[in-house]
């Protein structure tokens, strides 16, 4: 039981990680275009959360399974991803990036755009701007959509299953864990560990992200 | 400073700016009505908006805003809400003198502060000093003033003067920030540029608001003349000669007897030459002294104002403004 909590917690961790380079790259576009094609990327970056998410673990599967290209590349280098650990990793980081671009685009959204002209007119550049400005306001509000994401990737079942498999010790996390142990005789006892764990995980999360919400709010609401 | 600035630029909803300009002068003022391409023009001259700018016979056209070495102070401009006021005015990379200019503009018991704890005065104060800690070789000032009440307003005003020799291309609509501050005008109407000159030309030429607008001489350390009427007013040390003086029409007071033990220290018998509508108050005009007055249509009711009706017009000195000299 813990093997499959710490299991999660990894794979949430590193899904969350692994998503939000990406996530600030998009969320960055998306938060300051209005233009048709941004439009189109947006849905495109919703399409994880609306998707039943075993068509997107099939989708992915169809990107990095063995027989694809990118696929049997990876695995030749050493970084097997279909049916490994790192499955499970990309299947949570994708169903979690949507919430994750979100975050970022209110986020950034919230910071006043005067602020960037002022950094710019002090003599800092469009980089210099973003990094001592943009990010730092925004920060707090990213976090707490890393955390609602993590929380996401916590709960993956169809996408991993699909992607990862259901491996023990590798990629079976707390949700394939219970749905493993569900169709055995005389494992409640296991399964309730696993569900107080996530209940006590997802509620920590959320009761971060509030927190981490309002010192976001806290932080813009300065000038009135 | 000699700046040149030739932009067209369209905004959204339809408004188009097309400015040809070139003015010499240590600091210029931009007036006209709202909407006239004030704001725009000084986006220009920033780098926000495209345009050929040069100064001092550089080309700036080029170089991105962040280049230019321009301080830009928008109307309402933000500090940054996570800085304190001091890393605040540190911010630019060429930031430096901020104790000295905080010491200058009031502000050096705040900079440890956050943004947050400041009043709205102290904001714009941090806010021109921001701008002139980056060592701005031009500052473009919109409305620095706006929405600070009276004694602020003046406050600031001879703080900027203090400033000395930063260039400045300014943007108000108050006729006597205008006189105090630039030396030449410019006037924007429906995105084109109408008329160029001497400040004073340019505002008795265009609507001058409401403010009234002497010069005097000087005769004592607070006492001035003008024309045929003594004038008690606070003077900055020094001061000799000619002065220009400013005081908000409805600064002043109009009253139909003498009052008596009063502390205002001008009382001027004067007679109403003309009454004008000015959006719903009444704005007198009094002869000698050349005065206008600002007041309710319900109090100008009251007194009975007429042409031709005798009043005793009274002013605090504190409420009159020294601009300098004229």
């Amino acid at each position: 039981m813990t093997s499959s909590v710490l299991l999660s917690l990894w794979v949430g961790a590193l899904a969350t990680l692994l998503a939000l380079p990406f996530a600030v790259l998009f969320g960055l576009v998306l938060a300051r275009s209005r233009a048709p094609w941004a439009t189109a990327l947006q849905a495109l970056v919703w399409l994880p959360l609306v998707l039943p998410p075993a068509v997107t673990g099939y989708l992915l599967l169809g990107l990095l399974g063995p027989r694809r290209p990118l696929g049997s590349l990876l695995a030749r280098v050493g970084v097997p991803v279909a049916f490994d650990r790192l499955g499970a990793i990309v299947a949570a980081a994708v169903v979690g990036f949507p919430l994750l671009v979100m975050f970022l685009v209110l986020a950034l959204r919230a910071v006043d755009p005067r602020l960037a002209v002022v950094s710019r007119s002090c003599g800092r550049g469009p980089v210099a701007t973003f990094v001592r400005v943009t990010l730092p306001l925004a920060w707090p509000g990213i976090l707490a959509g890393a955390v609602l994401a993590f929380a996401r990737a916590l709960g993956e079942f169809g996408a991993t299953i699909v992607l990862a498999g259901n491996i023990p010790g590798r990629t079976d996390t707390i949700s394939l864990r219970i749905y493993d142990l569900y169709t055995q005789v005389g494992r409640e006892g296991e399964i309730a560990g696993l569900v107080a764990a996530s209940i006590a995980i997802a509620v920590a999360c959320v009761v971060l992200a509030q927190a981490l919400d309002r010192r976001h709010r806290r932080r813009l609401e300065v000038e009135p | 400073m000699i700046l040149e600035v030739d932009a067209d630029v369209r905004r959204r909803g339809g408004f188009r700016l097309r400015a040809s300009l070139r003015v010499e002068a240590p600091r210029v003022a931009l007036v006209g009505p709202s909407g006239g391409g004030k704001t725009t023009l000084l986006d220009v001259i920033a780098g926000i908006e495209r345009g050929r700018v040069v100064l001092d016979g550089d080309d700036l056209s080029r170089l991105p805003l962040h280049r230019r070495s321009i301080g830009y102070v928008m109307q309402d401009a933000p500090l940054f809400p996570h800085l304190t006021v001091r890393r605040n005015l540190a911010y630019g990379p060429r930031a430096g003198g901020i104790g000295e200019i905080a010491e200058r503009l009031g502000i050096a018991h705040l900079l440890d502060r956050m943004p947050r704890n400041l009043s709205g005065g102290e904001r714009r104060r941090a806010v021109l000093a921001r701008a002139l800690a980056s060592r701005p070789r031009l500052l473009l000032l919109d409305e620095p003033f706006a929405g600070l009440d009276e004694a602020r307003r003046r406050e600031a005003m001879s703080l900027l003067t203090a400033l000395g020799d930063v260039p400045t291309v300014l943007v108000s609509h108050s006729p006597a920030e205008v006189l105090g501050l630039a030396e030449r005008a410019v006037r924007l109407e429906k995105g084109a540029i109408v008329a160029e000159g001497p400040s004073a030309s340019l505002l008795r030429a265009g609507e001058t608001g409401i403010d009234n607008l002497l010069v005097a001489r000087v005769i004592g350390p607070s006492r001035v003349v003008a024309g045929s009427v003594e004038i008690a007013v606070r003077l900055p040390e020094g001061a000799s000669g000619a002065v220009r003086l400013a005081c908000y029409a409805h600064d002043v007071i109009l009253a139909r007897e003498a009052p008596r033990a009063i502390s205002a220290r001008n009382v001027f018998p004067a007679v109403v030459r003309e009454l004008a509508d000015a959006g719903g108050d009444v704005l007198a005009t009094l002869e000698d002294p050349p005065l206008r007055a600002l007041l309710t249509a319900d109090a100008a009711r009251d007194l009975a104002l007429a042409p031709g009706a005798r009043v005793f017009a009274i002013v605090k000195s504190t409420s009159i403004g020294c601009l300098g000299a004229a």
